[in-house]
């Protein structure tokens, strides 16, 4: 056996405009043939800069100062540039994390593959085309004879990133490294992408590296795991004891942090308080440091050294210096536990606040030159259909579904951003979709909104300050001392004072999330519509959000509809949940009812489909197979059949009516897996 | 791909069909005597007869602007203020020259431009690259008409190298060539910088795309990666300019014909703007825009045939 | 989806006063930077202080020192009337200057109400000016100005008027293009959720975004219309004589450049400098403020 690839004492700086960024300091670890490794961590780690370091292909700017890579016994580094080509493609191979915008356009999949293929000189063309073919088909690309021709902007995204594997793995390389490999895709394509590489794996003999920042992720199909704290391996050991036994402060922080862990729903969630550090300028001791519940003394002085912690794993933390007196490392309790606070409102009596009844939203598709002429109707695509749904004071309802699923679209038009086609919205009984935007506006005092992009959904040449203001410029112009509104509702949301005078490009994710929410809180709405409120958040940030939401909620009773893809983050927050699927809500009930008995196949597998970060609970069966449909061309019928493996003639040929089940939910299924 | 194609084929039609009205409007729009104001004060009485009642001067102006149509879509464009000729006829006899011109300058600039571009783009910021770039920048930023002057001055007057004036013998085909080099030469100049800069910007957008990344992570040949993934992309934005850039060059090929005393459609329009010979004038501009609106229609319809995205999804 | 990629890291600046520190820094220490300033300095204190720096009045005669060269008296020597061509180039960097200042302010304010109007607008008004803007780009500028003075007769206005109308487009449509993408960014739909007015989004929260590149491009744009007027003024249809013009110059030393090479020289050179200098100028700004900004119209 032995290690195919040894990392000693990387290091890599990038240097920026504001100075030389260390992004990677004595990165060390092995990748034992034949094994998987998984190498885990947050957003300025660094986990992708050893991948890119290997392959020698660093950005521009991107220098590495120090170390070496082994690959079978020779030192990648010092490759010259006929070899680190036969080297890349061939021997390590890798599958990107967006297969949007990593295959190129203007070839197709066929050009492509054979352009990779060149090195095979002994291969005729026509024997190159045969065994693109052939890889095509192992990926699980059907009708791959036709199908090879065809472009990249031709493929869904769960084909294109099956593709991408098809293509990595051409030459059957001895390493495959896989970059955030499903990231960029929905949750069911998550799980078939896993199930996918593990079984490739598997029949390859292929050593791989997976570069994630998903736990669950690294759980499911690593055999090994590298945690990387601020650009250095903090912990790394076998998959099984680091998850059974985390001994690094960060990684078990970590661990706790992230919502699919937690079997029981609470509803405040662990975090990691603190921000990374500037790397410009590493501190001297331990790099966590700064957000280390057990920092010692020695901590903030003394860099620490790698030390044993259990069976074959391995910790750089002063705790485990064998011949440091107080070495408690192995006893450490786990981080916060979770509180659970009853909830604070007994929504079920509550009045209605928001009632949306056969909402039906659609947008105009382009037509061809006959769509300029007069009297043309152009085509219509639905994006919404047949929605209705009830809000009740102080719930907290939770909208989820995959791209393509209308969730978003839905929170706009009850704001009225986006025109409904039919139907009604009321809110508190008066009806908002006859509403021009002038009469709309004294209503959005009481209805806010958070949108997805933390940063982006703030105006970039605005100062922290006038944001948080402009609810205020907007409709209360004379509501009084500027700068004592604008402290207090920096206060309200934990958000320092001095960054008021910043601008948003300045701000990290979570203070400009906090931004955000004070500019929702602003004029104390009833209701705030929250867009995937932890999208773009490191794991250890989205739980100070979410508490953050959640302990406003109690103290004013506010209402909310929190949209997002994420079913264990949501879940950890919602009263209620709905589950959209094409544009309809399918399934819609109690959170834990729906979430522990799901009655239709696609809340099924969804549930099915969140990897858990718990390696012994391995998933065998895949329950959903291929893409969401597009909604330009609706299925017939029920429109999950052709995914459903319950699906008979009548899904085919009838829409399901919504049915209500006795325990108060509601599905659209003609066979519910519970009644 | 064809509901796209007539989608921009209508587009070109209306434009110039929108052309066709300002230039109708231009005159009627400017206080005093339509007819007055287009045959200027040289004109003969019969010419002025002949020119009011073809155009219908007396009529509602609505329907003189119907009979300029029509007779523009049946291929009359008036005729000569003091000869009386075809206008038609007349633009048709100088554009052969202007594309010639166009083409060749287009042509030795495209030649030059994009290797250029290519090259820089391979190494940034090498000595190659910095050299080439204040070259390109320097030949944009002098106008093509000092080109031609100073040109002019240099190869013709002072050293005596090539000719002066004119077109050259009509049967002398390197009488016509070394006619055709000052020209082509000061017309083509900033377009070398110009498309060399373009094709430059291009690649290095292109080459920091995930895909070249990729594809040099699946170990390709430097060379497949250059030439046929990145200048494959590369080049699609840099043929929508040159179709749309036909317009400068048009504007160039104006000054060098004047300069240059070259017969050509720009030399023509100058001579007949001195003379007050509107018609001519009308007729000339229309005929320019119909061409640079052809032009620019083919530069695009490559692009989307090219560009699989553009193909499909139109 | 969000999909960070974190192989190239960015550090966030902490105050923008250095921000912008680093960015004149960028901008003086880059040399081509530094001598577009030079030159767009020169430009405009040569053409402000015309008569200081002037030896001779511009349209005083001298027949007996006509076609002479260069000498301590006439630094670029005399035309066929004895005029002194130095002095002539400095108040024709005047015209220069009036053309390109008006010129560009016009054009700017049209193209940012224009544009803001098609982006943000209905979409048949979009349509509308998208094609307006189409047709002006279609008529080949010089031949446009060419049929034009055939009607008008030569003057400064004309050609005042033919600079704004045929470069409203390029700002109209780059502000038309930023403003749709804008639109439809989450910052601007959570403007509209506040309640934020159709005025105050354009104003405050577009406007400001759009404003930067469009000055970039207004110095880019300098070149061309001072070498419109300098061509027009050449083929005798733009400013009237005895008024001088870097194009008057060059169109009289063409019709003498079989005797005396150096009105042609001394008319061109300011003409090339100024050129010279806007472009480096706008180049530099931005590809240190703009990047991603059109590389081409």
């Amino acid at each position: 056996m032995g290690n195919l690839v040894e990392i000693r004492d990387l290091n890599v700086s990038f240097s920026t405009a504001r100075g030389s960024v260390r992004a990677l300091r004595d990165v060390s670890f092995d990748v034992p043939r034949g094994r998987i490794v998984g190498i885990v961590g947050e957003s300025g780690s660094g986990k992708s800069t050893v991948i890119w370091a290997m392959t020698q292909l660093l950005a521009e700017n991107g220098r590495v100062e120090g170390g070496e890579i082994r690959f079978e016994d020779r030192d990648i580094l010092k490759y010259d540039a006929d070899s680190l080509r036969a080297f890349r493609g061939a021997q390590a191979s890798i599958v990107f994390q967006d297969p949007m915008t990593s295959q190129i356009p203007v070839k197709s999949y066929l050009q492509q593959m054979l352009d990779i293929a060149y090195r095979n000189r002994d291969q005729s063309r026509a024997e190159k085309t045969e065994h693109a073919i052939a890889m095509m088909r192992r990926v699980g690309i059907p009708d791959p004879e036709q199908r090879i021709r065809q472009f990249p902007h031709q493929f869904s995204g769960g084909m294109r990133q099956r593709t991408g594997i098809a293509m990595a793995l051409l030459m059957h390389p001895q390493l495959l490294i896989a970059d955030e490999p499903t990231t960029a895709l929905d949750v069911t394509m998550e799980a078939q992408v896993i199930h996918l590489l593990r079984e490739l794996q598997r029949e390859f003999q292929t050593t791989m590296m997976v570069v994630s920042h998903n736990l669950g992720l690294v759980a499911e199909l690593c055999d090994e795991i590298v945690v990387m704290y601020a650009g250095e391996v903090v912990e790394r050991g076998d998959i099984g004891t680091v998850f059974a036994s985390p001994a690094h402060p960060y990684t078990r922080a970590l661990i706790d942090c992230d919502p699919a862990r937690v079997l029981e729903r609470s509803r405040y969630l662990p975090t990691i308080p603190g921000e990374l550090p500037d790397l410009r300028r590493p501190p001297d001791g331990c790099v966590f440091v700064a957000r280390c519940p057990h920092a010692l003394a020695r901590c903030h002085s003394e860099r620490p050294r790698d030390h044993a912690a259990g069976e074959g794993q391995s910790v750089r933390c002063h705790l485990f210096d064998p011949t440091a007196p107080q070495a408690t490392g192995m006893s450490l309790p786990h981080g916060q536990t979770a509180a659970t606070p009853n909830r604070a409102v007994e929504s079920v009596d509550a009045p209605v606040l928001i009632s949306v009844r056969d909402l039906h939203v659609s947008y105009q598709a382009s037509g061809g030159p006959r769509a300029l002429l007069p009297g043309q109707k152009r085509p219509s695509i639905d994006v919404l259909v047949d929605v209705s749904l009830d809000l009740r004071r102080g719930e907290t309802l939770g909208l989820v579904g995959e791209s393509g699923s209308g969730k978003t679209t839905l929170g706009r038009s009850i704001l009225g951003l986006v025109p409904a086609k039919s139907g009604s919205v009321r809110f508190e009984g008066r009806e908002l979709t006859a509403l021009g935007e002038h009469a709309f506006r004294p209503l959005r005092q009481n209805m806010a909104m958070m949108f997805q992009d933390p940063i982006g959904s703030l105006s970039p040449r605005q100062t922290v300050r006038s944001l948080i203001l402009e609810p205020f410029d907007v409709h209360r112009p004379d509501a009084g001392d500027r700068d004592a509104l604008a402290e207090r509702l920096a206060d309200m949301v934990n958000l320092p004072r001095e960054l008021l005078s910043r601008y948003p490009h300045q701000l990290s994710g979570g203070q400009a999330r906090r931004v955000g929410v004070a500019r929702a809180l602003a004029l104390e709405p009833q209701l705030i519509i929250a867009d995937e409120p932890t999208a773009g958040l490191d794991v250890s940030v989205q739980g100070d959000v979410l508490n953050l939401m959640r302990a406003l909620q109690i103290e004013r009773g506010l209402t909310y509809l929190i949209i997002s893809h994420n079913l264990p983050v949501v879940r950890h927050i919602s009263d209620r949940l709905a589950i959209m699927y094409l544009g309809r809500i399918i399934e819609q009930g109690d959170c834990e009812a729906i979430f522990h008995h799901p009655a239709h196949p696609y809340t099924e597998a969804l549930v099915n489909g969140i990897p858990r970060p718990d390696p012994t609970q391995r998933r065998q069966l895949v329950s959903i197979e291929g893409d969401v449909p597009s909604v330009a061309r609706r299925p017939a019928g029920c429109e999950f059949h052709a995914r459903c493996r319950y699906a008979t003639d009548l899904c085919r040929a009838e829409s399901p009516a919504e049915r209500p089940l006795s325990d108060g939910r509601t599905v659209r299924c003609h066979y519910p897996l519970i009644d | 791909m064809w509901s796209y194609f007539c989608k921009r084929l209508g587009l070109s039609v209306v434009i110039v069909l929108c052309a066709l009205l300002a230039l109708f409007l231009l005159l009627h729009l400017i206080p005093g005597d339509p007819v007055k104001i287009a045959l200027g004060t040289r004109a003969t009485p019969e010419a002025i007869a002949r020119y009011a009642e073809k155009m219908h001067v007396h009529e509602p102006i609505y329907y003189q602007f119907w009979i300029y149509f029509t007779q523009v879509l049946s291929g009359d464009l008036g005729a000569d203020v003091f000869s009386n000729r075809s206008v038609t006829t007349i633009v048709l006899e100088a554009l052969p020259s202007t594309l010639i011109l166009a083409a060749v300058s287009l042509f030795w600039a495209a030649l030059i431009g994009i290797p250029l571009g290519c090259l820089s783009a391979v190494r940034p910021n090498s000595w190659f690259d910095r050299l080439t770039g204040v070259l390109s920048v320097a030949t944009i930023a002098i106008p093509s008409f000092l080109v031609s002057i100073w040109s002019l001055l240099v190869f013709a007057v002072m050293l005596k190298w090539l000719p002066v004036i004119g077109a050259g013998d009509p049967g002398d085909f390197w009488d016509q060539v070394s006619h055709l080099i000052l020209p082509a030469f000061a017309v083509g100049l900033g377009w070398v910088g110009y498309l060399a800069r373009m094709v430059r910007a291009s690649m290095l957008e292109v080459m920091n795309e995930n895909y070249i990344r990729a594809a040099r992570a699946f170990g390709l040949r430097e060379r497949t990666i250059v030439f046929r993934y990145a200048l494959k992309v590369a080049i699609l934005p840099t043929i929508t300019l040159i179709g749309i850039g036909f317009s400068g060059l048009l504007s160039g090929t104006v000054f060098a014909e004047i300069i240059f005393t070259r017969p050509g459609v720009g030399k023509l329009i100058y001579d007949m703007v001195m003379n007050r010979n509107f018609p001519v004038v009308q007729g000339a501009v229309l005929v320019t825009t119909a061409v640079y609106v052809l032009i620019t229609l083919c530069a695009d319809l490559v692009v989307a045939w090219l560009d699989p995205r553009v193909r499909d999804s139109l | 989806m969000f999909a960070t990629r974190s192989d190239s890291p960015t550090v966030p600046a902490r105050d923008s006063s250095s921000e912008s520190w680093v960015k004149l820094r960028r901008l003086l220490g880059n040399w081509q930077g530094m001598t577009g300033l030079v030159l767009v300095i020169l430009f405009f204190a040569s053409a402000l202080f015309a008569p200081v720096f002037a030896t001779h009045d511009p349209n005083a005669l001298d027949i007996p020192a006509r076609l002479s060269g260069p000498s301590l008296a006439h630094f670029a020597g005399t035309d066929q009337l004895g005029r002194d061509t130095y002095s002539r180039v400095l108040y024709g960097g005047r015209v220069a200057l009036q053309v390109a200042a008006i010129g560009i302010s016009v054009s700017l304010a049209f193209g940012l109400l224009l544009g803001m109007l098609a982006g943000y607008g209905p979409r048949w008004l979009d349509n509308a000016l998208l094609l307006f803007f189409d047709v002006i780009r279609s008529f080949p500028t010089i031949v446009m100005a060419l049929a034009a003075v055939a009607l008008l007769g030569p003057s400064l206005n004309l050609i005042l008027a033919i600079v704004i109308v045929t470069t409203i487009p390029g700002y109209a449509r780059l502000v038309r293009t930023s403003t749709m993408a804008l639109k439809n960014t989450e910052f601007i739909l959570a403007e509209r959720a506040l309640g934020a007015g159709f005025g105050r989004i354009l104003w405050r929260h577009i406007t400001p975004n759009v404003i930067g590149p469009m000055f970039i491009l207004a110095a880019m744009d300098v070149p061309v219309v001072v070498t419109v007027e300098a061509g027009l003024s050449f083929l005798g249809l733009g400013v009237l004589p005895p008024t001088a013009s870097w194009g008057s110059i060059l169109n009289e030393g063409y019709l003498l450049i079989r005797e005396t090479p150096w009105p042609i020289i001394a008319g061109g050179i300011p003409l090339v400098l100024t050129t010279l200098g806007f472009t480096f100028l706008g180049e530099a700004l931005r590809d240190i403020f703009d990047p991603r900004l059109g590389k081409g119209r």
